[in-house]
């Protein structure tokens, strides 16, 4: 929508070019461990970037999102197990990836009717409760096979390693995030949500469509989430519900966005960056003390910066700039 | 000509009767003022106007269509814009924003936002502070940018809460000229209001509401002097 953001600057543009270069660069250099850092921060900055669609522009805060992560995964295996063997790896992935999709938008839709009807917290515990009763239901169901889980076949690219075909798979999965973050904020659609994030009822009484355009906002975040969740399980090359229907992935979702920046297209993915670097490589021989630390950053974050890194760095630019202009107009 | 036809409006909640067998119209073009004691049933008749309350009975009729029980959105889609005297700004846009968000989605439609937004801020006195967070106003500017969010709707009809409550007296008398300005570009206004001096500043006509009843309807000066309004809402000055 015009005239509320700025056109994106060739600066901006530039940075961004130099950055994919790198991402493109990188699996031909690291080691398969750094590779395999590097794709589960672009997996999960990703899918932090797809829960902000929602919860970033409207503050609508879902502790849930692992239910979409699994519904895709188990759509994508479920449908995987009809095809017969005949059927190329490509193209049941891409079948499972349509498939995983499709039920996910609709389980979306059919749970958003009743719980976005709920603010605040109550939206945050349904979703924290839908969650887990779809992790219960696989498990407990004989036909979603979730105790059991699926066996899923290796794809295979030739010329490209296993960890380096996912990298890449991964990094095309967080540039679809990040240009739906991007489009969405600039469209009509984003400015609304926005508006419902900071006064819901003063945009509906200003003419904003708030039912539909968070619906919209909670089956994309949905859908994409879903997505991620069978590219993940595919990487794996198993599955079962204690590998999708995890609420640590729920929690991590947030905890990223919070560390990097709520709302943010940047944030998020910083913050998947530094948590996952944090747990893994700083703490990587300290396994016990991962959820310790984790704790402690997301109390530090919440207390010092509660609008995470990026928001601390434009307040302090924003302050900056204000002494400035007061020392201009004083001398 | 008519924008507004109330008709013989009751809203009853539980055994209370907040408003009884009201009836009343708003001229194109004017500023109709309601006044009353508190509980006297004017929010209650603002809250059925622009569809947050549905009546237990009568009939709300609007540039003619027949409104009574309408979503609100919809009502507002139709042509009435509501300010509140609680304002709630978007806080973290700047005044501009704001006014644009209102511009944007109300009834000017996407292509005339721009113009519509910084005409709506000139109205209101607010082009110096076009730029500034919403949240850093003051009292008095905040009640303006209420005011040029609404009329960015474009509305035909602007509902306006109590606009002066908790306003000193230099404020008052800006927002009532901002009043005025926003009647003379042609929004018709059905304004709440306690404050008497103001009320009788821009009112073409007041309506007195007590206990849910309409007892005085005409001109500033009449219903001022009218004994019933007195006994009811202004009192006797102390012997």
């Amino acid at each position: 929508m015009r005239g509320f953001h700025k056109p994106i600057s060739s600066r901006q543009w530039g940075l961004s070019a130099l950055l994919l270069v790198g991402a493109v660069a990188l699996p031909f250099v690291a080691s398969p461990f750094e590779l395999r850092l590097a794709q589960q921060i672009l997996l999960f900055g990703g899918l932090a970037v797809a829960w902000n669609l929602l919860g970033g522009f409207t503050t609508y805060w879902s502790f849930g999102h692992a239910a979409f992560f699994g519904l895709g995964a188990f759509a994508a295996g479920l449908l995987g197990q009809q095809l017969g063997p005949e059927v190329p790896v490509a193209l049941r992935l891409v079948l499972g990836l349509l498939f995983a999709m499709a039920v996910t938008l609709a389980a979306a839709v059919a749970v958003a009717l009743p719980v976005l009807r709920l603010r605040g917290i109550y939206f945050a515990i349904a979703m924290l409760a839908f969650a887990q009763i779809l992790g219960e239901v696989s498990k407990t169901f004989d036909v979603f096979q979730g105790a059991i889980g699926f066996t899923l076949p290796i794809l295979k690219v030739p010329g490209l390693a296993k960890v380096q075909l996912f990298y890449f798979l991964f990094l095309v999965f967080l540039m679809v995030c990040i240009g739906l973050f991007v489009v969405m904020r600039r469209s009509r659609l984003g400015v609304g949500l926005t508006c419902i994030g900071q006064d819901e009822d003063t945009a509906a009484m200003l003419g904003v469509p708030t039912e539909r355009y968070k619906l919209t906002a909670f089956v994309i975040s949905a859908v994409l989430t879903a997505v991620g969740g069978v590219l993940y399980s595919y990487s794996l090359g198993f599955m079962t519900a204690d590998t999708v229907f995890r609420i640590d992935i729920s929690l991590n979702l947030i905890l990223y966005s919070m560390v990097g920046g709520i709302g943010t297209v940047a944030g998020p993915i910083i913050g998947a960056a530094i948590m996952i670097l944090l747990t893994q490589v700083v703490l990587g021989d300290l396994l016990d003390l991962h959820m310790l630390v984790t704790g402690a950053v997301l109390v530090a974050m919440v207390t010092l910066a509660p609008k995470g890194l990026i928001g601390l760095v434009r307040d302090m630019r924003r302050r900056r700039e204000e002494t400035t202009v007061e020392e201009g107009a004083a001398s | 000509m008519t924008v507004l036809t109330i008709e013989s409006l009751t809203k009853q909640f539980r055994g209370l009767r907040a408003i009884e067998d009201v009836t009343l119209t708003v001229e194109r073009d004017s500023i109709t003022s309601i006044v009353g004691p508190n509980g006297a049933g004017k929010s209650t008749l603002f809250n059925m106007v622009s569809g947050y309350l549905k009546p237990t009975s009568g009939r709300i009729e609007f540039d003619g269509h027949d409104i009574t029980g309408m979503a609100p959105y919809r009502i507002c889609r139709q042509g009435v814009a509501r300010a509140f005297q609680i304002s709630k700004p978007f806080p973290e846009l700047s005044v501009q924003e704001n006014v644009l968000v209102a511009a944007s989605f109300g009834r000017a439609g996407e292509r005339d936002a721009k113009a519509t937004t910084t005409r709506a801020i000139d109205i209101c006195h607010l082009t110096p502070l076009r730029d500034r967070r919403a949240g850093s106003l003051s009292i008095g500017n905040l009640r303006r940018l209420e005011l040029a969010r609404a009329i960015a709707a474009r509305p035909i009809l602007l509902l306006a809460d109590e606009p002066c409550a908790g306003l000193n007296d230099a404020e008052t008398r800006e927002l009532t000229n901002v009043l005025s300005k926003i009647r003379d570009s042609g929004v018709t206004i059905l304004l709440v209001e306690h404050d008497i001096k103001a009320v009788r500043r821009v009112s073409d006509r007041v309506v007195v509401l007590e206990a849910g009843r309409k007892i005085a309807d005409g001109s500033a000066t009449d219903v001022f002097s009218d004994q019933a309004v007195i006994d009811a809402y202004l009192g006797t000055a102390p012997a």
